[in-house]
């Protein structure tokens, strides 16, 4: 199975399981360093950030299951530095690494990987990565149309921070002095120092105390175990092809009305699959391409794991590691969006693995119809703020996140505004944003223009309005105001996202999902609605008493609950009738017109 | 004094009342009624009764009690109301916009699948106060508020939540909806953020005054009820309940804040384990109480109880900002399952048999093998163990399920299945121990072990031993220290509130302000319940944290008579150190001032326990069996000749050389091979490596 198949001592289940409950340990202490102690809220209060320890050549022994975007990608990160230092790799180093030409995810993501010797030998790493404040890109704090390569930001290839122990100060002082927000990206990078300084620590205890070959004998008899089980799955589906209905992205940030097709195709044979995303849009000249090492494949690893061992139903501990990268492929031309060459940028890359991920869900939905849900929000709405602080003429950048929602599901509704897919972080409290910066936050709730029917109805967007007090711009990183989430088996479609800027002078402009630095003066309010998921199921097949709780609840009116459920409520008291509701669901379902959609 | 304490688990309630002036401990065990107020009156009467005493010879009653835990764990909590901002209906329904697991498509969101409070329920009125000073930029619209005080009466709510954006920097506008919501729904509970929460982020801090809703209206009934029920039984001494901080508060000074409650349960055994340690003389204290299905595991350098970071304080999947003792919980005890998954990976636990089935061994039904059927086959346990042998094992049904189970999927023998059992649940105790000590920047080697529940003693000598702990404690009755802790434990409140700012750029006079203030409101608690001035305590914390960090750390703040600048330079060291400590790191930046916190203490006398007759030093008299037992020694599995005490029949200064097993009514220590055992005049048990 792994490559690396070597004679290893055998080893008791009770050391086994003891060394794997270490792992895990380790790399959950480091991800909790890094985000009790950076600064960048983005990192400290969202954890948008992954740690973990790995094999001499890159392979995940654990991970901290924090953002999967950012520990899949660790290894791949690992095999970039190593590609650029070959042997010259001694213990005592630190590297820096972002470029997403070598592994990175992209170049925001930065990495602080420690390498572990024993007898003097590379024998792990000790790594990790996290979103940082602002790379010195065309824009400040987020970047969305970069032209290439060069204008996505400052490029940290494998560069040795730590030389035998010794920091190469001038070194970090030029980083630092060409980026906007240096005091913040200092601690974060020191941040990410700690943690990974401790993971390596932490990880010669174990070797001192059992020994190099039972640790590593531990390490890949664990990923062996994870691949075994997720191989177990897969081969459970029938061998085929399954596809997805094409997807879009509203556009590439510059050329608008030029939407962005994303293919995917499921092949699955065997206990294999392959995501094959050939015919997708060929690369573009703005920064939402995706690089196929560090992004797009990691998009496949988290789908495919989360549909075939989701956490919720595979009761056992089930880590997360390598084993569960080996049994997924992934098909992706060269010059495509998911596979970009130089000199094409990448820093906006997220939204579209986002989809990606989406619409491999989409395309197992017959296939596994009780395992996935329908269309997800697949976006993340990333906003970043910025201005000059009056006085000492100080950058500062402030990046929000508005999270979208999943489809329904299986014998559930879908999940309301919460990380959705690869995204996983936490917001930010208004309390916070207003105590640091410049805004006021005028409206954070539920989109209550209704959610997508269904049997069980998608979940719900969030409405995000902000005022600018001062004078500033906004940088916009999101998805989904062209092609809505897709509903299944007779669920509606869901809604799309929307963008809108008030000005203080009572005008209101539309704005397209990605922008980069458009100018807010104050008393500006920037408004965006975030994407409802898809329905799943005839909302006919809706239990009435939930429509009725949604209309309680305002999320459904009175008109609504008849038209989209058949369902009947008494427009004052909103009680069910269920009688008309049982005789509007018998008129709906008569075939005087001939339903669109398959039944299941 | 006589003191009573009464703590309500899950299958039993413990009692406990030492009468200082007669020196004597009385001690009994009911179960656990359905209306809890039901065990604790017929327990009460008993206790006192086994006592030789009248009910109105007890001069404190303290109980611990779960069931505001309980509301929540079971979701049936109040019918409640939310009184919010407008535009911000559903922060208690976003949330942090984090879904609990990381790759799953089919889990559960507690607070979307079961809202404390309904958004039907949740209602907005326009008014906005901002940051930073709390200037009102929107007033309140009383008119509305009166309209949405109508629409919750008319919908029969119970409790009230009045949640408003930045109430901690003024709460004039909370006040006056509680005014509003008095006139227009008498007698229902009403709960202010500021009051209950009066700290920055949003989310957590309505979260936490949503369940002081949800848990509030029965929480404080059963309060009531209970007090009643015991003054008419003669009980005159005030009831007083065990809060999550590990103080008591008392009935009045509970009801007003009932989130409190949540998860006070662990913290009593915990005080108990420390008090025992400092009898012995040992302030530096790990404990490890271990029961049925979980291990509660608590770390207090210099015998203090630490508490949790506000962020990290939660209850099934609910955020509660309260102060909460640093106490861990595993799914580790004598009914974890053992197994082997399809891929043929060994787990041991988190599964639990619970209480029915229970062990194989119990013959009620159960077939799967657990952690206590392994203590059987390894002989640590034996059938009399179990109650003194009042309860009947099987110890070959615990072979059989052990075969099937673990032996047959991994190829290996009886014994084997066994002893890794037991190893692989120890280790997760132990990574637990390292969670909370080594990964604080705490040394084990430096502590005490102190071995609690039914279970903890049969794990905490191998603990020792791995992790160099030097030594293992077990107090007399390891069973009932919760109720022990009551006893040992003072009243109890914090006041906190949020006050941000640069420590080189305080501005000194506010510091003082905000202090006095939350020290008056500390004091006149203290004093509605009656404690006099000489025994209130009133200490100081700040939460600080380098600025730009958003995480911060609590640490104890210098006297304020030291003057502004050397106040701001002393916390700021404090706050180096502690990062260091925790974090592994100090850096040079700036430090900065987020909450201030008076902690009101009312130090109850110390509590007086009889000492243990001492013996001759040979513990033969209470020497009852020998048999082979399994020990993993230098990683090898070996079978010691072992020896079988009993534990009431030893006398202070008895020695007793490992190997050996102690055995007492509902707990059972094992001494492990190359340690030895002690009892102390205190009537504790010290295990020592010789």
């Amino acid at each position: 199975m792994s490559e690396t198949e070597t004679v290893r001592p055998t080893l008791d289940p009770m050391t086994l399981r003891v060394l794997g409950g270490a792992f895990g340990a380790i790399a959950k202490e480091m991800a909790q360093v890094i985000f009790r102690t950076a600064f960048f809220q983005i990192i400290r209060e969202a954890e948008d950030l992954g740690a973990g320890l790995y094999t001499h050549d890159g392979q995940e022994i654990a991970e901290s299951e924090t953002t999967a975007m950012h520990c899949g990608s660790i290894g791949a990160y690992l095999r970039g530095i190593v590609e650029v230092w070959g042997g010259d790799i001694e213990d005592g180093d630190v590297f820096l690494h972002n470029d997403p030409l070598h592994g990175a995810s992209h170049i925001a993501d930065v990495c602080i990987a420690v390498p572990i010797f024993w007898e003097g030998r590379l024998i792990a790493w000790a790594a990790d990565t996290a979103h940082l404040a602002d790379l010195g890109a065309a824009s400040a704090g987020l970047c969305t149309d970069a032209f290439d390569y060069f204008a996505d930001g400052r490029n940290y290839r494998a560069l040795k921070i730590e030389t035998g122990g010794q920091r190469n100060q001038e070194l970090v002082r030029h980083i630092f002095d060409n980026v906007r927000t240096p005091d913040v990206n200092r601690g974060d990078i020191e941040a990410l120092y700690t943690a990974s300084q401790l993971g390596a620590r932490r990880f010669g205890a174990l070797l001192d105390k059992y020994g190099a070959d039972v640790v590593m004998a531990a390490a890949h008899a664990w990923m062996d175990h994870c691949e075994q089980l997720l191989r177990r799955e897969i081969e459970k589906v029938p061998d085929g092809d399954y596809e997805a209905p094409v997807q879009w992205m509203d556009d590439d940030a510059r050329n608008r009305d030029h939407p962005l097709n994303i293919n995917v195709k499921v092949v699955k044979r065997g206990s294999d699959v392959t995501i094959d995303l050939t015919g997708s849009h060929p690369e573009v000249e703005t920064a939402v391409n995706a690089p196929l090492e560090g992004s797009t494949k990691i998009a496949a690893y988290f789908i495919v794991r989360t549909i075939f061992l989701d956490q919720a139903t595979h009761a056992a501990y089930i880590p997360n590691n390598e084993g569960m990268f080996r049994p997924v492929h992934v098909e992706a031309p060269e010059g495509s969006l998911f596979n970009p060459r130089f000199p094409r940028a990448t820093y906006a890359r997220f939204c579209a693995c986002q989809i990606a991920a989406d619409s491999v869900l989409l395309a197992l939905a017959d296939a596994l119809p009780q395992q996935v849900c329908a269309g997800t929000g697949a976006e993340v709405h990333v906003i970043a703020f910025s201005g000059i602080a009056p006085g000492s003429r100080a950058y500062w950048v402030y990046v929000q996140v508005n999270e979208s929602s999943w489809g329904g599901r299986y014998g559930k509704d879908g999940m309301d505004s919460i990380g959705c897919l690869m995204e996983n972080i936490r917001n930010n409290p208004i309390e916070e944003e207003e105590l640091s910066f410049p805004v006021r936050v005028e409206r954070y709730e539920l989109r209550d223009e209704g959610p997508a029917p269904g049997r069980w109805r998608g979940g719900l967007g969030v409405i995000r309005a902000t005022r600018s007090l001062g004078e500033g711009w906004v940088t916009s990183e999101a998805e989904r105001q062209f092609d809505p989430p897709k509903g299944l088996f007779g669920g509606h479609n869901g809604r799309t996202a929307k963008t809108e800027v008030r000005r203080a002078d009572g005008s209101v402009l539309e704005l397209p999902s990605k922008f980069t630095s458009f100018k807010l003066m104050p008393g500006d309010v920037i408004e965006f609605r975030t994407a409802c998921g898809g329905g799943y199921g005839d909302p006919l097949e809706r239990d009435p008493e939930a429509v009725a709780r949604d209309a309680r609840d305002k999320l459904v009116t009175v008109e609504g609950a008849r038209a989209d459920y058949g369902v009947v409520l008494d427009p004052r008291t909103l009680a069910l009738d269920r009688e008309a509701t049982d005789r509007a669901r018998a008129a709906a379902r008569q075939p005087t017109v001939t339903p669109s959609g398959s039944t299941p | 004094m006589r003191r009573l304490g009464v703590d309500v688990g899950g299958t039993f309630t413990d009692l406990l009342i030492v009468d200082e002036d007669a020196g004597t401990v009385s001690v009994e065990k009911v179960a656990t009624t359905a209306d809890p107020a039901d065990g604790v009156l017929a327990g009460t009467m008993r206790v006192i009764e086994a006592a030789g005493l009248r009910p109105d010879d007890v001069d404190d009653f303290l109980h611990g009690t779960t069931i505001a835990t309980n509301i929540v764990l079971e979701r049936d909590g109040a019918r409640g109301g939310l009184i919010t901002t407008e535009g911000f209906r559903d922060i208690l329904h976003t949330a942090r916009h984090r879904r609990p697991l990381t790759f799953s498509i089919y889990q559960e969101v507690p607070w979307q699948d079961h809202p404390l409070i309904p958004r039907e329920l949740r209602l907005t009125v326009p008014e906005r106060v901002t940051a930073p000073d709390g200037a009102i930029e929107r007033p309140l619209d009383e008119q509305a508020t009166r309209a949405a005080a109508r629409q919750l009466a008319a919908r029969d709510v119970e409790a009230v939540a009045v949640c408003f954006l930045f109430s901690f920097l003024n709460a004039e506008h909370e006040q006056r909806v509680r005014a509003i919501l008095e006139e227009e729904l008498p007698g229902v509970y009403v709960f202010l953020r500021s009051d209950v929460a009066p700290r920055y982020r949003e989310y957590e801090a309505f979260s936490t005054t949503a369940l002081c809703a949800y848990v509030g209206p029965k929480t404080n009934r059963y309060i009531e009820r209970l007090s009643q029920a015991l003054q008419s039984a003669g009980v005159r001494a005030e009831l007083r309940v065990m809060t999550s901080a590990g103080g008591v508060a008392t009935a009045a000074g509970a009801t007003r804040q009932p989130a409190n409650l949540l998860m006070s349960g662990p913290v009593a055994g915990l005080i108990g384990g420390l008090w025992a340690a400092r009898l012995s003389g040992f302030e530096d204290v790990i404990t490890l109480d271990v029961g049925g299905t979980s291990a509660d595991i608590g770390v207090a350098p210099g015998g203090e109880l630490r508490l949790k970071h506000l962020l990290d304080t939660q209850i099934a999947g609910y955020h509660a900002m309260i102060p909460m003792a640093e106490l861990d919980t595993i799914g580790a005890g004598g009914g974890s399952l053992a197994s082997v998954d399809e891929a043929g990976m060994f787990h041991v636990g988190p599964q639990s048999a619970g209480a029915e089935p229970g062990p194989a061994c119990y013959q009620r039904g159960g077939d799967r093998p657990t952690v206590t059927d392994a203590m059987l086959v390894v002989g640590k346990l034996r059938p009399e163990s179990f109650l003194a042998g009042a309860m009947s094992v099987d110890p070959a049904l615990a072979e059989r399920a052990l075969r099937e189970h673990v032996c047959e999927p991994l190829g290996v023998d009886l014994t084997e299945a066994a002893a890794s059992t037991v190893g692989v649940i120890t280790h997760s105790m132990i990574q637990a121990i390292e969670l909370n000590s080594v990964q604080k920047g705490y040394d084990p080697r430096e502590f005490t072990l102190v071995a609690l529940g039914g279970a903890g003693g049969l794990f905490a000598a191998d603990i020792a031993l791995e992790m160099g702990i030097p030594r293992v404690l077990v107090p007399p009755n390891p069973g009932i220290t919760s109720a022990l802790g009551l006893l040992a434990t003072d009243t109890l409140y914090e006041h906190s509130t949020t006050e941000m700012a640069p420590l080189d750029e305080l501005d000194w006079d506010r510091v003082r302000d905000q202090f006095a203030r939350l020290d008056e409101r500390g004091r006149e608690q203290l004093r509605r319940d009656g404690v006099a001035d000489d025994a209130i305590e009133l200490r100081h914390f700040a939460d600080c944290r380098y600025a730009n960090q958003g995480y911060e750390l609590m640490v104890a703040a210098p006297d304020l008579a030291v003057g502004a600048q050397a106040w701001a330079e002393q916390l700021a060291e404090g706050f180096h150190v502690a990062h260091e400590r925790q974090y592994s790191r100090r850096f040079d930046g700036a430090v900065h001032l987020v909450n201030l916190r008076t902690l009101a203490v009312g130090r109850r006398p110390p509590l007086r326990w009889p000492e243990l007759p001492a013996g001759d030093g040979d513990p033969g008299r209470a020497l009852r069996h020998e048999q082979d037992v399994v020990f993993v020694v230098d990683g090898r599995r070996e079978a010691h000749s072992t020896r079988f005490y009993e534990r009431a029949a030893l006398r202070a200064g008895d020695d007793v050389p490992g190997p050996a097993v102690i055995e007492q009514f509902d707990s059972t220590t094992v001494v492990s091979p190359g340690m030895g055992a002690r009892v102390d005049p205190r009537g504790n048990l010290i295990l020592e490596a010789r």
